[in-house]
């Protein structure tokens, strides 16, 4: 009988430590955006619970001015600008993972966000830590002045770390662009060479297909400038980023009509005179 | 700690029987345990075996669901050819860009997911 349980006991503890076996299987798997992108989601969900949580304290705490309700709010504001330092700390790290993952963006440019992108970290985790040092309720209020502060700067970072993925983009294309037009002219030329047929019209299509990419690189630098002009002062920072967005929307047009100026160049081409 | 020993009741000390009774009696829970798991574990397994014994006996409904139906692509068909119709190198650039405009057509220009959180920053204990 006592073998039997002892065997019976065995089988059950093998199939529990075999479940949690498979779990560092999958947090092996390399840190990218994807992931970080859950994290802040993770974290940002956390945050709203813990607001609510804060707010409820709050107002329970302005009611009855007793010692728990005092520090129950405490605790709740702790928790919360804890928080909120990580939720900021996790959405700038998915942003840094996004930069590293978009192709487009040049070399210095990541790099000088990379430097931007982990000083602001470095505050947000700095901050968090320092909260732990807070006793009292005008303590955490003053902590969460600092935050707000500071974010006033972090939002133009953000901003402009959002327009330089969007600008990213776009530049890829416009390059992928450009290299078919080089081929294009690589062949017209050929063509024209040979004479077998006339290359007049095919030139001028791929003509304005270059015209369309340079006005598509001058609206990309238009939204640039937009970005480049927030302030942290300003109180409606998505306004202006949104207003780059449009821009970027206009250069990406541009981008399409020289892609379809493309396929007529290939039609002109397979075409007889 | 002599008086302690002095104090110890020899009257008392159990048998040998009675410990053994004693080890049973504590062990008696898990056998408890182990017999309704165990018991459990049967029954679901008994269950199991039985729907799936049944499962061949279930008449399986196949709904009808709609085929998905392939959108008509315009294709522009060149009437007169020119030599450069077949060329390799041209039908290999015009894959291409077919791929290019299909890419810009498809992207993501807004990154609607990647916008900053909404926090609330103003914390005050003022009514």
């Amino acid at each position: 009988m006592k073998k039997i349980l002892s065997g019976f006991l065995i089988l059950l503890s093998l199939s529990i430590i075999h479940y949690p076996l498979s779990i560092p299987l999958a947090r092996a798997q390399e840190f990218n955006f994807s992931r970080a992108y859950n994290d802040y989601l993770f974290n940002y969900n956390q945050y709203r619970q813990s607001y609510s949580e804060y707010i409820a304290a709050r107002e329970a705490y302005l009611s009855y001015q007793t010692l728990t309700s005092k520090t129950q709010a405490l605790e709740k504001t702790l928790k919360m600008l804890k928080d909120e330092d990580e939720v900021i700390r996790n959405y700038l790290t998915a942003l840094r993972m996004k930069v590293a993952e978009t192709t487009g963006i040049s070399n210095d440019e990541q790099n000088i966000l990379y430097l931007k992108l982990d000083n602001e970290v470095t505050w947000y985790t700095q901050h968090k830590e320092s909260l732990n040092s807070a006793a009292t309720l005008e303590d955490l209020v003053a902590s969460g002045k600092k935050i707000a502060e500071k974010y006033q700067t972090t939002e133009i970072l953000i901003y402009q770390t959002l327009g330089t993925i969007l600008s990213g983009k776009e530049t890829n294309f416009r390059n992928q662009l450009s290299d078919k037009i080089q081929k294009l002219k690589g062949k017209i030329g050929e063509i024209r060479q040979k004479g077998d047929k006339d290359t007049s019209l095919s030139e001028r299509w791929l003509l304005e297909a270059e015209n369309r990419l340079t006005r598509s690189q001058e609206k990309q630098f238009a939204a640039q400038q937009i970005l480049a002009k927030i302030k942290s002062s300003d109180t409606n920072k998505s306004k202006s980023y949104n207003q780059a967005q449009f821009a970027l929307e206009e250069s990406h047009q541009y981008l399409k009509e020289a892609s379809s100026y493309l396929k007529e160049v290939l039609r002109e081409i397979k075409s007889a005179n | 700690m002599p008086t302690e020993i002095l104090n110890q009741d020899f009257e008392n000390i159990p048998t040998e029987e009675e410990e053994k009774a004693q080890v049973k009696r504590a062990k008696r829970p898990i056998f408890i345990f182990a017999g309704i798991f165990g018991g459990l574990l049967v029954i679901l397994l008994a269950a199991a075996i039985f729907l799936g014994l049944n499962q061949g006996k279930i008449t399986t409904q196949v709904k009808p669901t709609p085929t998905p139906t392939p959108t008509p692509e315009f294709k522009e068909e060149i009437i007169a050819p020119s030599p450069y119709a077949t060329d390799e190198a041209v039908l290999k650039m015009e894959e291409e860009v077919k791929k290019l405009d299909q890419e810009l057509t498809s992207a993501d220009l807004k990154e609607s997911g990647l916008n900053p959180p909404v926090l609330e920053m103003k914390i005050k204990f003022e009514k």
